[in-house]
């Protein structure tokens, strides 16, 4: 493991009302990395987000940044920056005082370090080639000047260049969004929390967003900590998703290994549409469901072990009807563009298949599984 | 629908035209005449002969009386009114509906009653003297101080409302963006709150400003006649044997040249007349 702990949430507990919102979390999030939480609302999702950028202070537990327990931080003191759900853009200023706003509220030590003491001192010697000894004022313009540059750089970078002067309420949502991006990110913090910034986007330019967002955060090289309950967005975008239910983490994986291997039913209906069939673990490399044995991989259950078999819609393999493993019906079907979606009626159990062909309501059809595509959990007695 | 409402405004539209813009017109034109109560009505004439009393040094003493006691109300308003309205804002009390109505509650008795009462506690012997035996403001009624507190007290609600509505229109996630953004809380309240909240400061000004301008009971009372309000000068102009109509209008109509420069002031900042209630 050659990547470094950039933030780690230890047994991170936060009740509301004496509900626990969080509920023991324990989490690792590493530099430059792509980080979804996942889930409902009311899972926790927002309050860990909170809680890491210091808006809502943990009951207990611990968070660390950068090797350093922050639990008590307030917000303005952390390396972090927000992107707010409904983007809390300032409608006094306009785009660039909103972008320039965190900058110019600094003070001259901070400022000094975030631009660097000898690119202020080459700054200063352009702009005043005459001077022997520093002059507050004169300092003080440069540094504005670079706040400015530094603003409208990162203007360039969400696409809004020309729009510095508009006012908040002139400009549209997706902008707006924009805006509250280049706000996040002219500080150049180490961590980017996004609290479901492109909730209220059209879906058009929430996609456009979110390849993006992707972009930006390869490019710029922050830590992405992104909430959503849109799986789709967390599946394009992220490295790692971390799918949060009551405020327990259900599992956390890659956007692949989430979806094919999903630990327990919850994940499984949350991430796409899925078909989940009451099975038996006969034995190694031997699954019976739907009244038929088939090969499996990779799995260790006890003999004979109930388990609940995963298939998603587009791993089943429409057959010929004698190399069928599974006959059934085709009770609806729905053309998607790219794929059909059709229910097939199996001895009464609706089987969700995603095919290419079109297949006629009242046909029957055969369908087959390869191997590695049944995917077994272990029984939950919740559900 | 719409005809309904048409029909249901045209009682207020009489009322505007008859009780308001006659008047007010009526007022402008008695300003530039001779009109008083000895002068009959067959022989109103234009006369500017009367526009001397503006220079006149009592009248002179009068408007700047009440210009000083309207800016220091408006200064001591705005800032106890600001104080109360932040504070009521930022307080977790469920219900802040019901602090609000305390704050009007003064308003829900007579003007001139609470004024009155005010003025028998600030003297000598009062009501609460009897009680505690000594008298907790001593004897400053008739004095400036006197005025001023009356003047507060009463128009205080007046600033603290609008400043508090501008305030409750501040959408929280601004206030958490301003500290994510690496502002301290003294910060964020000169940079966000205060810069968003400046049109309830303005119509809050506005509203304390132009009674306490115009007003005449407070300083009537309170001040026992020691200190005359242009108010008062009117008043006066109206109460006397000979009825002056016309040195009441004239000076009326220079208070209303006041109110419509405020009121132009007023727009600068808040352009949609939103803040104002």
């Amino acid at each position: 493991m050659n990547k470094k702990p950039l933030i780690e949430l230890i047994n991170v507990t936060k009740s509301y009302d004496g509900e626990k919102v969080v509920d023991n979390l324990n989490l690792t999030i590493y530099e430059n990395e792509f980080v979804t939480l996942l889930g409902p609302s009311g899972c926790g999702k927002t309050t860990t987000l909170r809680m890491i950028g210091g808006f809502v202070q943990p009951d207990d537990g611990q968070i660390i940044i950068n090797g350093k327990i922050f639990n008590d931080l307030p917000p303005y003191a952390r390396p972090i920056h927000t992107v707010f759900q409904r983007y809390a853009l300032f409608p006094h200023l306009n785009v660039l005082e909103n972008v320039a706003f965190g900058l110019r509220n600094r003070n001259q030590e901070y400022l000094t370090n975030f631009f660097g003491q000898q690119e202020i001192d080459r700054l200063y010697k352009e702009a005043n080639p005459t001077h022997e000894k520093k002059n507050a004022r004169a300092l003080h313009k440069v540094i504005q000047k670079m706040i400015d540059k530094a603003a409208a750089d990162a203007l360039a970078l969400v696409k809004l260049t020309g729009f510095e002067n508009r006012k908040i309420d002139q400009i549209s949502g997706g902008q707006q969004q924009r805006v509250a991006l280049a706000r996040a990110i002219v500080n150049k913090p180490q961590i980017l929390l996004l609290d479901e910034p492109l909730a209220a986007l059209d879906l058009k330019l929430r996609q456009n967003m979110q390849y993006e967002l992707k972009e930006m955060q390869t490019k710029l090289g922050i830590t992405f900590i992104f909430v959503t309950h849109d799986q789709e967005e967390a599946m394009t975008m992220s490295d790692r998703i971390v799918v949060m239910r009551s405020g327990l983490i259900q599992q956390l994986g890659t956007p692949k290994s989430i979806y094919n291997e999903p630990v327990n039913r919850y994940v499984a209906n949350f991430i796409g549409e899925t078909n989940i069939f009451p099975g038996t673990y006969v034995k190694k490399d031997l699954v019976n469901f739907l009244g038929v044995d088939f090969k499996s991989q990779g799995y260790n259950f006890e003999n004979n072990e109930a388990v609940d078999v995963v298939i998603r819609p587009e791993d089943f393999d429409v057959v010929d009807l004698e190399k069928a493993k599974l006959v059934g019906k085709v009770t609806f079907s729905l053309f998607k563009g790219v794929h059909n979606e059709l229910d097939v009626d199996i001895n009464g159990v609706k089987v969700m298949v995603n095919t290419y062909e079109t297949y006629e309501v009242g046909q029957s059809i055969g369908l087959s599984v390869d191997p590695y595509e049944i995917h077994m959990m272990k029984v939950e007695n919740n559900g | 629908m719409g005809k309904t409402f048409k029909v249901l405004a045209i009682p207020y539209q009489i009322w505007l035209y008859i009780l308001v813009f006659v008047p007010l017109i009526a007022m402008v034109l008695i300003a530039v005449s001779n009109y008083d109560s000895s002068v009959p009505l067959n022989q109103i004439n234009i006369s500017l002969n009367h526009w001397s009393i503006l220079v006149q040094r009592q009248n002179m003493i009068a408007f700047r009386n009440s210009v000083v006691f309207a800016v220091l109300t408006t200064l001591i308003s705005f800032v106890l009114g600001y104080f109360a309205a932040y504070h009521i804002f930022q307080s977790k009390f469920k219900n802040k509906f019901i602090i609000l109505t305390i704050v009007i509650l003064p308003m829900w008795s007579n003007l001139i009653l609470r004024v009155d009462a005010l003025n028998n506690i600030f003297s000598q012997n009062n009501i609460i003297s009897s009680i505690i035996g000594f008298s907790p403001f001593g004897n400053i009624t008739g004095k400036p101080i006197a005025i001023l507190i009356g003047l507060v007290f009463t128009y205080l609600p007046f600033m603290i409302l609008p400043v508090y509505t501008a305030l409750e229109k501040i959408d929280y996630a601004l206030q958490e963006a301003a500290l994510d953004l690496g502002l301290t809380p003294f910060k964020k309240f000169w940079k966000v709150i205060f810069p968003l909240s400046i049109k309830g400061v303005v119509t809050g000004s506005i509203m304390v400003f132009l009674p306490t301008l115009a007003g005449f009971a407070i300083p009537k009372i309170l001040g026992k006649g020691n200190f005359l309000f242009i108010g008062n000068v009117i008043e006066n102009k109206l109460l006397s044997s000979t009825i002056f109509y016309n040195h009441g209008s004239l000076l009326a109509v220079v208070i209303l040249v006041f109110i419509l420069g405020s009121i132009l002031l007023l727009t600068r900042f808040d352009k949609e007349g939103e803040t104002l209630l």
